[in-house]
């Protein structure tokens, strides 16, 4: 069930010989990935399985956009078609092929190219995906007056003028941001020092070594449970430090999801550069990397090694989890969660990045072991808003229509209360249905901490 | 005594067309006939290297010189055929570092452009290098798509007034003393474009003078008068990679050998080639071993080919000659340039001459030279322009690629469709119609297929050469039943379901030398898409005798002890169960 060996399906022919042929290219957007079409044998099972080419006939899909597009090329063409920018990134078609055809590095490579090569660096598309895909770089400031951007970002006017001068849908509320970010609350709370001594005091709780190097996890939190969802970020501490981890919280950037995204590789590549020195630096410190959001483990799980070649981004990617997944794997999650009780009725939905990492059943599996829960899995649509995708003035009816069958089997659904592991996941289900939406780590700290 | 026609040109291949647009655009009235389709010999089976001459630089260089004014004029007159990709005499460690040093000079003593490039520049031009190669020379190599030029060739010469006639094979010269004055062909379908089951027919087409431009085959035209023409058919197999390795031509540096070069073409990589004689052009083993040698050899040089997806494979036969007593044992050794034989000075028969050697990157100036000799045989003064004259497709590229839209495809779609097509892009994409993609591997729409489908009936592999649909990884398993269902309502079902029958058989042809790997499961797909969708593994719609409803079961019995069959499958194992009725046993001895 558990994804522990990371049986990623980047396999591109030629890598046997230790052969490597991207050392020539300065940048990761010249890569040739003309040999990945060698794999398709066009069996469309992607297409079928995409859930953008379901609700959008114009789009032509993932097995265009990846073997035909990439066969067609000639080193020197330049000339992406502009339909890879309606690609949600959703990364469906990874999981899909039968053939280990690497869909999602060709998707991000020619997105990338298509940006470079095709987009006006002066148009509003440009400028809106550039902010979306660095909200990062927007968050600390909104974060720093969080009541008054709450403010200013609720109001009719921002929201109108968010779609007529930006493009961004006005339908789609902006996330609430935390009065006090995970990182400061750490910092308040005493940082790796602090989390050391409770981890050691839970040890002697439990009756093991009290010294235990081997139970040390460095935090790869990501933007939007530092700036929006600290709870989820708290909740992780908590629960990990419950169980005897001590857990650190090194400097980090972006994962580079929402970059991958809108083609912005340059940007993706700055921020990647910075979480693999500091996370192999955790690892060689001795601590494994555990991620709070799926879709940040899967981007440096394999985008990272697919598009950057950084010294220890294979290292980095070997050593990452879920961080649900890494309990189920060290400990005796059942045994633990034993006697515990949690009055509460969800409906699940498993995010598209959780699913491709081999994650989807493992959610309702671990919380059934809790007395009084009641998890029910909605189905295996995808939700429709793929991180910025659905953020998007022009994508925004298609992301709803995608969410449809999800809304619906919610509705149907016994609980009035969502339950995922994807913060974008999450605001669509609540956008959706009104429902408050919560993460598992959440659920696992109600049961197992006091 | 009044003929048919002026010449009479026998072989629709390069040289044949070459002569056919020669002549025409002289004035000449000319008649060419083809036993199948347009480059269905040697001009479509070659590997699609434009020579820049270097492959001859030390072993024969007045080919060499030929070669390299021969692709300048190529790159201006058939610019939609040709793609200039450069070229890479590649030496690997152990390759003699004297002859890398004879091939530099030879260059520099033909003129042909020649620069050095370290191991490691050579790896910047081409990635896929292997690590260890030592240096390179480059020089201008190019790709020529010999489908495309020979096409144009012979659409030009249509349009100067000639006849093609393909489906058309020659059954015998009429001779009448020591006079050839025409030929008998028998027309597949009739004469005019092919169309499947209609009744053939025979013709005899008189010449004043007739021009033997059949290649591998000239000995078997010159044997229906008598006439010895010692042509030595020489085999060389050309696999087909799906994807480009590499986007520049790829020699091996060393005096000479199998499997030395890699050609980017189209869409693919082509790996070639062998060189062994054979005694019929049209019967030949084609042999797995040539294949793996291909793919081993070749790796030493780019090493991802060891791992790469292989489509196809193909084989050619040169139309190797040498004049008699010189007595060369090895077709390697056989010299490349081309011969014109007069009969009337060889063997004392007038009215004919037979082209044999030479290769297809000179078949302009061949072309050129047979054309003059031809003029000289009926007093005609007029010169040759073939070497100024654009090819249809290829007039004012330039300026066309500017202006030119999209014509509402999707840019990869557009990219390939006016590369394909040049200057006729216009003409052929621009439509108010619906214009789906039909080939999808290929990236060709229905225009285009609809635009080939009127230049040669239905004949599906005619439109294939001149489109390149079905010329993909899906060798036709997901376009051909589209490529024929656009044949229709013009052609009626049965002629259709013939197309596409004759059609998927040919991509068969070569596939089943690549069934490995990818290649394998995509074979699997194809059948199994066929199967299911078009009942195409057992179409009861397609049996001649009736169907036999005693074979099927009847419903449930009580088990009946009487057996026929020993107990044994069909398959060769054992029956679990022996207590089956005998009804489930099919006449045909299948079960399904």
């Amino acid at each position: 069930m558990s994804d522990a060996e990371q049986p990623m399906d980047d396999h591109v022919p030629g890598e046997e010989q230790g052969f490597e042929p991207i050392e020539v290219f300065p940048e990761a957007e010249d890569m040739d990935l003309r040999p990945g079409a060698d794999n398709c044998y066009k069996c469309s099972t992607c297409d079928t399985n995409c859930p953008v080419a379901e609700v959008d006939d114009e789009f032509p899909g993932p097995k265009f956009q990846g073997p035909e597009q990439w066969r067609l090329k000639r080193q020197e063409d330049h000339d992406i078609d502009e339909s890879v920018m309606k690609c949600s990134n959703c990364m469906r078609c990874d999981s899909a092929c039968p053939s280990e055809v690497p869909l999602s590095q060709m998707h991000n490579t020619a997105r990338a190219e298509y940006v470079e090569e095709n987009m006006s660096k002066l148009s509003r598309e440009y400028w809106r995906n550039r902010m979306l895909s660095n909200y990062r770089k927007l968050a600390p400031l909104a974060a720093t007056f969080p009541r008054t951007a709450n403010f200013v970002m609720g109001l009719s006017a921002t929201q109108w003028m968010g779609e007529k001068v930006m493009g961004i849908a006005s339908e789609r509320e902006f996330p609430e941001f935390a009065t006090q970010t995970f990182r400061a609350w750490w910092t308040e709370r005493g940082g790796n020092d602090t989390s050391r001594e409770r981890a050691r005091a839970a040890r002697a709780r439990r009756g093991e070594e009290t010294e235990n190097p081997h139970k040390r996890i460095a935090y790869f939190h990501g933007c939007y449970s530092n700036y929006n969802t600290p709870e989820v970020a708290k909740a992780l501490v908590r629960v990990y430090e419950h169980l005897g981890y001590a857990v650190m919280v090194p400097e980090q950037s972006c994962s580079g999801t929402p970059m991958f995204a809108n083609g912005m590789l340059e940007d993706a590549r700055r921020a990647a550069e910075t979480n693999v020195r500091e996370l192999a630096d955790a690892i060689e410190n001795g601590a494994d990397i555990v991620a709070s959001c799926s879709s940040c483990s899967m981007s440096i799980r394999q985008e990272y090694p697919e598009l950057f070649d950084f010294e220890g981004t294979e290292g980095v990617a070997a050593n990452t989890w879920d961080a649900v997944e890494y309990l189920r794997v060290h400990e005796d999650l059942k045994d633990e969660l034993e006697g515990t009780a949690v009055d509460a009725e969800f409906a699940y939905h498993a995010p598209c990045h959780a699913r491709n990492q081999g994650l989807d059943g493992q959610t309702v599996e671990v919380l059934s072991a809790i007395d009084g829960i009641d998890v029910e899995d909605v189905g295996d649509s995808c939700s429709g808003i793929s991180g910025t995708y659905g953020w998007k003035e022009e994508n925004y009816e298609t992301s709803m229509k995608i969410g449809e069958e999800m809304f619906e089997h919610m509705e149907d659904a016994e609980a009035t209360t969502g339950l995922t592991e994807c913060p974008t996941c999450s605001m669509q289900m609540g956008h959706g249905t009104g429902y408050e939406i919560t993460h598992t780590l959440e659920v696992l700290e109600a049961a197992l901490v006091d | 005594m009044a003929h048919d026609t002026e010449v009479l040109v026998l072989g629709g291949g390069s040289t044949g067309c070459g002569i056919a647009r020669d002549l025409a655009m002289r004035g000449l009235e000319v008649t060419l006939v083809e036993r199948g389709n347009l480059t269905d010999g040697t001009t479509g089976r070659m590997h699609g290297l434009l020579h820049s001459g270097g492959r001859y630089a030390v072993s024969d260089q007045a080919s060499a010189v030929e070669c390299i004014e021969e692709n300048e004029i190529l790159r201006e007159i058939a610019g939609h055929c040709v793609e200039l990709t450069g070229g890479l005499f590649v030496q690997r460690p152990e390759d003699p570092d004297d002859y890398f040093r004879e091939k530099l000079e030879g260059c520099r003593d033909c003129d042909i452009p020649a620069r050095v490039l370290s191991g490691r520049e050579a790896r910047e031009v081409e990635p896929y290098l292997a690590k260890d190669v030592k240096r390179a020379i480059q020089v201008p190599d190019g790709a020529v798509d010999p489908f495309r030029l020979c096409v144009a060739n012979a659409i030009d010469a249509e349009n100067y007034g000639a006849r093609i006639e393909t489906h058309a094979e020659v059954i015998d010269l009429l001779r009448d003393g020591d006079d050839i004055y025409g030929v008998t062909v028998r027309h597949d379908s009739g004469p005019g474009k092919h169309t499947h089951k209609t009744p053939g027919t025979t013709e005899d087409i008189t010449a004043e003078y007739v021009v033997n431009a059949t290649g591998a085959w000239a000995g078997q035209i010159g044997a229906m008068a008598d006439l010895d023409v010692e042509v030595r058919p020489s085999k060389g197999v050309m696999t087909i990679m799906n994807v480009r390795q590499v986007d520049t031509v790829i020699n091996r540096c060393r005096p000479k050998g199998d499997a030395d070069i890699i050609v980017p073409h189209e869409t693919t990589a082509i790996l070639g080639t062998t060189d062994e004689e054979v005694s019929d052009p049209d019967d030949y083993p084609e042999e797995k071993w040539e294949v793996d040698m291909m793919i081993d050899t070749l790796s030493e040089l780019v090493p991802i080919l060891e791992e790469a997806r292989t489509i196809r494979s193909f084989w050619g036969v040169r139309p190797l000659y040498e004049p008699p007593g010189r007595g060369t044992k090895d077709p390697t050794d056989i010299t490349r340039d081309f011969f014109l034989l007069d009969h009337a000075e060889r063997d004392g028969v007038s009215g004919m001459s037979s082209i044999v050697g030479g290769k297809f990157t000179t078949y302009r100036a061949m072309a050129e030279e047979i054309s003059n000799h031809v003029c000289d045989q009926l007093g005609v003064r007029a010169s040759c322009a073939t070497a100024k004259e654009a090819l249809p497709g290829s007039e004012n590229l330039a300026v066309l690629e500017e202006g030119m839209d999209d014509f509402g495809l999707r840019s990869p779609i557009a990219r390939r469709s006016k590369q394909r097509l040049g200057s006729r892009s216009q003409e052929v994409l621009e439509t108010d119609d619906p214009n789906p993609v039909v080939c999808q591997c290929e990236g060709v729409t229905r225009a285009e297929v609809q635009d080939a489908i009127e230049q040669s009936g239905s004949d599906l592999n005619a439109v294939r050469i001149r489109t390149r649909a079905s010329m993909g990884n899906c060798q036709g398993g997901f376009c051909c039943a589209n490529m024929a269902n656009e044949l229709h309502p013009e052609y009626d079902e049965e002629t259709t379901r013939e197309a596409l029958d004759e059609l998927f058989q040919e991509r068969w042809k070569g596939e089943r030398h690549a069934l490995w790997g990818e290649q394998l499961s995509q074979a699997m797909l194809n059948y199994a898409l066929h199967a299911t969708t078009m009942n195409r593994d057992n179409d009861p719609a397609s049996r001649t005798e009736g169907v036999d409803y005693g074979v099927f079961d009847s419903g449930a019995q009580t088990a009946s002890p009487a057996r026929s069959d020993g107990g044994k499958r069909t398959d060769g194992g054992d029956r679990a169960d022996g207590s089956r009725s005998s009804s489930d046993l099919r006449s045909d001895g299948g079960e399904r």
